[in-house]
Order: structure tokens, then C-alpha cells, then sequence
């Protein structure tokens, strides 16, 4: 069982969605630069007693040891075509298999069981090469019929299908080689392996799931780590992988993780020593350990050195159903909305201003236009539309979260101030996700986009997956731009980084104007940990190259160690 | 006194069979499915039709039902639709957490609830009493998601004297078991501290004023028998029937010091399945509560019997 704020949101909205995005319907052509910044992963605000760079090892590294982690949520199973993996998932997911792709530290696509990826000059068939003399914990050898069945297996999932969707077919002319033949050229492909949809299970564990679909499926995998113990919602521990492929790897002889769902709680436990350290998504966590108050601890976070686009909260708006289906509509509550005011209640780190999907730094940047807060121009738009249709009435949705709903409390107020007339209402987790995909919403709070790359995200702004309100439709806000269509594909299709940069531009500015989003701020996602917790953010990729250590929460732990 | 507890374990039978059938049918009149937590967003309709075949969510109702308490009185409460463990199964790992918050709880509870009511009702309004009717009332105004961090923030984080989190079984081991859970039972004990000392205090306080203690006064008999031998029995019935209520509600009523200790118990364990639409977990869950709750009042209805045994002439 799994405990639901944290985990669906995540889950839907973030990275199974970037996973959607990824494939499903992408064709185009480009180099793999991505949206990438040049640093390396994750902020630090914090040093260590030693003065070195948090979650960067210093010395020799150290055998041995049992590192303990408090995670935020719970996950519902191992399983990639059927379980609902979060920021705790992939987390869980690093320790026992391995991805067939990785995120490398510069924003490049680079192998991990795979050597590489190679594709043929339309970009509409993509080759693969594993990497030789890997086996999974069972003694089984990876091989492409595994990949393969993998595939087969994610492709006939409801849950990950839709992020296999341009894939045509999947040959094996080798036991080494995998081809991806696609119904459309997409440079990007290799992007969508490096999430959910990229892990490989041995062929037991998708054998046990075919024959006995309710069984408790246990991982066999090629990971650092193997299974040991799954207490949901109280532990999940896994041991040092004694024959994993990774010479030397992993140092930690195991790894517990503990659920530990309050904030406040977790942040206690790391500080008397109950674990050697959490993650969080509660951007206090980032002020709390910051400072005096993070004297003694190492923090990383995502304030800075995202590769792609951050995960950001904001307001959606439904463009179809009146009043918001009406731009003067949505200007107005973007200009009623003091977006500072807000980011203040959420607390944490001094946000900075959000106007679009990317941070100052990215090459997609661009000033957008995004409407500033006014609320003498909001007054005027809505008396305009209030002469012609009376008073505008929105009805503002949200989970019951205390945080959430004091945001939208907040904002319900700004917006009653310019002439709206504003009512709030709370659903549960478990239906909120159906009322996005059903359109069924007027505005909603969420957060989602966070991706390596801004193609992972076509899905949710797309022409293609616009439906009526009441059937599912994954572009949510039903926003029907055929000049973001067409920005979009571009951005896919070419192969010039300048024109790349030029569309995704285009896309920011056309959500500014078209305003289905109105922004409130970067998600911040941290870690922090004791300082005898070395390298935990410092992974190096099977080729030598520097990865991306700090993925929005997530990380591969098989480099760390316990200082003695 | 057989027909009269026999009278009432045939009543709770009937009890829990009604429970059942209202925990079945506001289980499924929530809106949200399993379906949409196990396919999310990117499912098809043809999708979800074929998940409610597997799951037997589209026979009817009663159908439903009537199959799962057939399981169920063959020992089978069903699977978890998320990960497919068994209710059992998760029922058997959180009892243990459940009964030990509320064993440690209740046993700190009387032993500070008791004896100071005793001292304190033998001169009520002298500043003692004063001090601990005021102190006791401020107990009940701080609910356990106040008492908690506070209790976390000294003792956890500053004096490092007990864990923030972190649970291991009884069986495991006793020691650290218990050292773990000191806090999260203190943290739900300062309420029930508070209902039975005011409640003890007040009868005892009417019971010494009945005339047959002052006929035991008068015979010379001490204070401290008179207290034990005479007043203490007629006034704890006000404190039996406090103590049946309030054990039964912490039966996993105790989700908020769960979630924040980060203990799997039962309470945590359902509302985590309510939040999910896990219906058979939550059916099995709230079926084992109520089932305990009615067996606990059962109990309580014979040490009634047993105190004051004029309950069974009546």
C-alpha cells in the first residue's frame, strides 16, 4: 500500500509522463544536445566538515558499511510495466536493475547497459549494443531477447504503452543488438530509455508476471544491489550485488530505505541519527538545512544545474470550458495572480520569478511576456467580460494538502479582488488525475515538465491528444495551438541546435501568450545527509563520463560510501 | 449471567455483520476506482473493462459481497489490487504496532490517571488538585499531531534520549521495540491521561461523600482503606466504560501518530488503502477494527458484570 500525496503526483505527472512524452508520439529530427545546462548536477549550499563539495567523495572510497535513507513515499512494486515508479521508485529502481540508457552530466544521451545507441540517418531506426558478460542476480544473461521482452512486456502495459507507441517493431538480429525500428523519425529516442520505460528485468521476474499476474513480483535485475527484505511502508532493504558487472561497484554492503512521510519527521530523524539521509520535496527542507541549521549536514538540491527543463507548480487552466475557455479570461487571472505572494506561502528558498518553462541559464530561455501581476489591468478585463457575459466565475481546484489548499486560499482571494467570483474545492488524489485527463476541471493546481529534454513533454501540449471534455486526453488543458503544434515538431525534427533553440523558444512564448499555465515556481527537490555519507552525488557513467548525479530527487547510489 | 452475556455476544454478532455490509457499500460509493491508481492516466476504456473483469468489480454488488464474505469466513480477506499483498499479511504486521501504542499507552495512562486522582480527591480544591485539574485540562487541548514534534524536538533531536522514527518488532527485539516506542505512545497518552483522571477524580470525590463511608469513617477504618476496600470499586465505573471507548477508538485510530512516526500499522495501513481505492484492504482492515472493537466492549460488558454485578440482574 502506498501512501497518496507524494506518490501519484509524482507519478503521473512527472516521470511516467516524461516517459509518455517520450515515445509516444514524437517524430522529428535533431541532434540529442537536449535542453541542457553545462553544470554539474545539483546545488549545494552546504559544504561538509571536511569543506569538500557535498555529495562528492572525498578520499579513498571505503567498503562496507549499511547506508539507511529517508524517502519520502512508499512505491506500490519492482515491476517497470505495471508498477507506478516515482522519485522514491527510480530510487528503489537504481539499487536493484540498471537503465539501458543514462543521463550523462553535459545533457548527452550516453549508454549504461547499453554501450551505445547509433541511428540511421532518417533517425526513424535506432540500434543498440549491450554491453557483454552482464547477468542479472538470478545467473541469467542480458541479452537482446530479454531487452526485447522487456519491451513486449512495457509495450502491452496500459501504463507504459503509451510511451512505446512509435516504436513499429523490435528485432534482435544478435544476442547483442537491438533494433528499434519507429513509425517516425525521432532523435531523441534514446532520451525515453533513460526512464521508466528503459529498465530491464531478467526474464524470470516478466515470466512470473505473465503466468501469475497477482503475485508479488521480486526484482531480478542487473543492478548494484539485490533484494533482500520489502516491508511496504516500513522498509526496503537490498545487499551488495556480489557479482555486479561494474568492477569494484557497488562500495555500500547494503542500502535500507524507510519510508518516512512527514517532512518534519524525516528532517528529525536525520538529526538524531535514525538515518544517514533523506530526500525531500518540501522546499523548507532547503532553508532548514541551510545556514547554521545545516552546520554539520550536506544538502544538494535542484536550485540550480538542472539538465532540461525543472519540474515547476502551477495553475492549469481548462481552454475549452467558459470562462477560462475565453484569453482576456486567463490574462486576467494571470494578472490577479502576485505570483511573489505566493512562492512566500510555499516557503522555502527565495524562488525565483517563473515565466515559462525554462530557467535563466537554459538555452531555451527566452523573455515571454509572461503578464506580470496587475490587478488594475485584471480589474479591467474582467469588468470587460463581465459587461458582455457577467461575473466570471471560476471554480479552483485542488488536493487536500494543507499547503495546497492555503495556496489556493490565497489565490482564491487575488483573484476575488479583480472581480472574480472564486470557489475552492478539494478532491482526493485518487480522482484528481481523472478529472485532468477527462478536462474535467476549470483550474487546478499541479506540477509537472521536469525532463531532459523539452520533447518529453509534446504529449501534454500536443493538437494530436486533445479529446472532448469527458474523454481522456493527455493534452489536459485542451489548448488547441497549431502554431505550438507546429513549434514543436520543429523542435523535434530538425538537426540545427540553433533552430532547436529557436522552436523551443517559441513554445515558452506561446504558452505565455496562450496562457493555459499560470506559473508559480521551480519544484525543488533536495537531499540531505550526514557527512560520513560520501559521493552520492558524483556518478560516473560505465563509459567514464560524468552523469547526471541529482535527477529531479533521484540517484544512483551504487558509488557511495560510509566515511570510517 | 450466561444468558446475559450470551444476549450480548449474539448482539455483536449482529453488529459486525451490519458493519460489514456498510463498510462494503461506502468502500465502493467513493468515487475513484482501482483501476485509475493501477493504469493511470494513460489507460483506454477496453483497458479498464478488462482490469474490472479481473478484479470482479463488475459483477454486481451483492455479488461482490457475498464472495468476499465467503473468503473471508474461510480465512481469506483478499489481496492488495497495488502490489497483491495479502490483507492478511498487512493486517498481521500492523496489529502488532496498534496493540502495543495502546498497551503502553493505557498502562502510563492509569498508572498517572489513578493514583493522582486518589491523592487528589481526598482533598479536592488544595493546590495539588488545583495544579493537576489545570494541567490535565491542558493535556486535553493538545491533540497528538501537537504533542508529537515536541516531544521529538527534546527528546529525539536535542537530547538524542529516543528515535525520531523507526520501529522494530517485539520479537525481534524487546528492548529496542520498546525504546522505540515510548514516544509515539506518550505522544497519544496525554488525553487519555486527562479523561480518566478528571472522570476518576469526580467520582471519587461523589463516592466519598455517600454515607457509607462516613459509616466507615466512623468505625475508625483509615483513610487509605477506606480509599481502597471502599470507594475505589464504585467509582470506576464511570472510569470502565471511559477506558472501553477510548481503547476502542485507538484501535487503529491512532493514524496521525503512525504517519508521524512512520509506523505501519493499521491506521496508516488504511487510510494508505482508502487514498488508493484499495477496496479489499480497506473492507479487510475495517472488518478486523470492528470485530475488535465489538469483542473489546464485550469485555468491558464482563468486567461490568464483574465489578457491579447488578448490571446482569438488570
Amino acid at each position: 500500500v502506498t501512501v497518496g500525496n507524494e506518490f501519484s503526483r509524482r507519478t503521473f505527472l512527472s516521470r511516467g509522463a516524461a516517459a509518455g512524452g517520450a515515445l509516444a508520439l514524437g517524430a522529428g529530427a535533431s541532434t540529442l544536445l537536449a535542453g541542457c545546462s553545462s553544470s554539474p548536477s545539483g546545488s549545494s549550499s552546504t559544504t561538509t566538515a571536511s569543506g569538500s563539495k557535498p555529495g562528492v567523495g572525498s578520499g579513498s572510497p571505503v567498503r562496507g558499511g549499511a547506508l539507511t535513507m529517508g524517502i519520502i513515499a512508499e512505491i506500490d512494486g519492482f515491476y517497470p510495466p505495471t508498477n507506478h515508479w516515482d522519485t522514491n521508485g527510480f530510487l528503489y529502481a537504481n539499487a536493484v536493475y540498471d537503465p539501458l540508457m543514462a543521463v550523462a552530466a553535459n545533457g548527452t544521451i550516453q549508454g549504461y547497459l547499453a554501450s551505445g545507441m547509433t541511428s540511421n540517418s532518417t533517425f526513424d531506426t535506432w540500434t543498440m549494443t549491450l554491453r557483454p558478460g552482464i547477468k542479472f542476480n538470478d545467473g541469467s544473461a542480458l541479452t537482446s531477447t530479454v531487452v526485447k521482452t522487456n519491451f513486449e512486456a512495457l509495450a502491452a502495459s496500459a501504463l507504459t504503452g503509451v510511451a512505446l507507441k512509435q516504436v513499429a517493431s523490435v528485432t534482435t538480429p544478435d544476442p547483442m543488438t537491438v533494433v528499434y525500428t519507429l513509425t517516425g523519425p525521432n532523435p531523441t529516442f534514446p532520451a525515453g530509455l533513460t526512464t521508466q520505460v528503459g529498465y530491464v528485468v531478467g526474464q524470470a521476474m516478466i515470466d512470473q508476471a505473465t503466468s501469475n499476474p497477482n503475485s508479488t513480483l521480486i526484482p531480478v535485475g542487473t543492478g548494484p544491489f539485490i533484494y533482500s527484505q520489502w516491508q511496504p511502508n516500513d522498509h526496503f532493504t537490498c545487499t551488495r550485488n556480489p557479482n555486479y558487472w561494474r568492477n569494484g561497484l557497488p562500495y555500500l554492503d547494503s542500502i535500507t530505505f524507510k519510508p518516512i512521510p512527514d517532512t518534519t519527521q524525516r528532517e528529525a530523524t536525520l538529526r538524531s541519527g535514525g538515518v544517514d539521509m533523506i530526500q525531500s520535496v518540501d522546499p523548507t527542507t532547503i532553508t532548514n538545512f541551510s545556514g547554521s541549521g545545516g552546520s554539520g549536514y550536506q544538502l544538494v538540491d535542484t536550485q540550480t544545474g538542472i539538465i532540461g527543463q525543472p519540474t515547476f507548480s502551477y495553475i492549469m487552466l481548462n481552454t475549452v470550458t467558459p470562462p477560462t475557455n475565453d484569453l482576456s479570461i486567463r490574462q486576467a487571472l494571470a494578472k490577479g495572480m502576485n505570483q511573489a505572494e505566493v512562492q512566500k506561502i510555499i516557503g522555502g528558498p527565495p524562488a525565483k520569478q517563473a515565466t515559462g518553462l525554462f530557467l535563466p541559464g537554459s538555452p531555451y530561455f527566452s523573455d515571454t511576456n509572461y503578464p506580470t501581476y496587475d490587478p488594475a489591468g485584471a480589474t479591467q478585463l474582467v469588468n470587460k467580460y463581465k459587461a458582455q457575459h457577467g461575473t466570471p466565475s471560476i471554480n479552483l481546484m485542488t488536493i487536500p494538502e494543507p499547503l495546497e489548499i492555503k495556496v489556493v486560499q490565497t489565490v482564491q482571494q487575488m483573484w476575488e479582488q479583480v472581480g472574480f467570483n472564486v470557489t475552492v474545492s478539494e478532491v482526493e488524489q485518487a480522482t484528481i488525475i481523472d478529472d485532468f485527463v477527462l478536462g474535467k476541471f476549470q483550474a487546478v493546481t499541479s506540477y509537472q515538465f521536469g525532463a531532459v529534454s523539452p520533447d518529453l513533454n509534446y504529449v501534454w501540449w500536443s493538437t494530436t491528444t486533445i479529446s472532448p471534455i469527458g474523454s481522456i486526453g493527455l493534452n489536459f488543458t485542451r489548448l488547441d495551438d497549431p502554431q505550438l503544434e507546429t513549434a514543436m515538431l520543429e523542435g523535434r525534427h530538425t538537426t540545427s541546435q540553433a533552430t532547436r533553440v529557436s522552436a523551443y523558444q517559441t513554445v515558452n512564448e506561446r504558452l505565455a501568450k496562450d496562457l493555459p499555465y499560470l506559473w508559480i515556481e521551480q519544484y525543488l527537490f533536495s537531499e540531505v545527509a550526514l557527512p560520513r555519507v560520501e559521493n552520492f552525488n558524483n556518478l560516473t557513467l560505465p563509459n567514464g563520463m560524468a552523469g547526471y548525479s541529482f535527477d529531479e530527487g533521484t540517484m544512483f547510489l551504487s558509488q557511495t560510501w560510509l566515511a570510517s | 449471567m450466561v444468558k446475559y452475556l450470551l444476549r450480548r455476544l449474539l448482539q455483536l454478532a449482529v453488529v459486525a455483520f451490519i458493519i460489514s455490509v456498510l463498510v462494503f457499500l461506502l468502500v465502493h460509493l467513493l468515487p475513484g476506482d482501482p483501476a485509475t491508481i493501477i493504469l493511470g492516466p494513460n489507460d483506454s476504456p477496453h483497458n479498464r473493462a478488462v482490469l474490472f473483469k479481473q478484479l470482479g468489480l463488475n459483477k454486481p454488488l451483492i455479488q461482490q459481497y457475498t464472495t468476499w464474505l465467503t473468503s473471508v469466513f474461510h480465512g481469506n480477506l483478499g489481496e492488495s489490487y497495488l502490489d497483491h499483498e495479502s490483507v492478511t499479511h498487512i493486517i498481521s504486521t500492523g496489529w502488532p504496532i496498534d496493540l502495543e501504542l495502546i498497551i503502553i499507552s493505557q498502562v502510563i495512562a492509569f498508572a498517572v490517571a489513578i493514583p493522582l486522582a486518589l491523592v487528589t480527591s481526598r482533598r479536592p480544591n488544595r493546590p495539588i488538585d488545583n495544579v493537576s485539574t489545570t494541567g490535565t485540562f491542558g493535556m486535553l487541548a493538545l491533540p497528538p499531531f501537537v504533542i508529537a514534534p515536541i516531544m521529538v524536538a527534546i527528546f529525539a533531536v536535542g537530547l538524542h534520549w529516543f528515535p525520531a522514527t523507526g520501529y522494530v518488532p517485539f520479537t525481534q527485539d524487546p528492548a529496542t521495540n520498546l525504546h522505540d516506542m515510548i514516544l509515539p505512545s506518550l505522544a497519544i497518552t496525554a488525553g487519555s491521561i486527562a479523561v480518566y483522571y478528571r472522570l476518576f477524580r469526580s467520582d471519587l470525590i461523589s463516592t466519598l461523600q455517600e454515607d457509607f463511608i462516613t459509616m466507615a469513617r466512623s468505625k475508625g477504618l483509615s483513610s487509605r482503606w477506606i480509599m481502597w476496600r471502599h470507594a475505589f470499586r464504585p467509582s470506576s465505573f464511570s472510569l470502565l466504560a471511559a477506558a472501553g471507548v477510548n481503547i476502542g477508538a485507538l484501535i487503529a485510530g491512532t493514524f496521525i501518530v503512525e504517519y508521524l512516526f512512520a509506523l505501519d500499522g493499521l491506521g496508516f495501513s488504511l487510510v494508505a488503502a482508502v487514498n488508493q481505492r484499495d477496496y479489499l484492504v480497506v473492507q479487510g482492515i475495517t472488518l478486523v477494527i470492528a470485530i475488535a472493537y465489538v469483542v473489546l466492549q464485550f469485555i468491558i460488558d464482563f468486567v461490568f458484570t464483574v465489578v457491579d454485578p447488578r448490571v446482569t440482574r438488570e
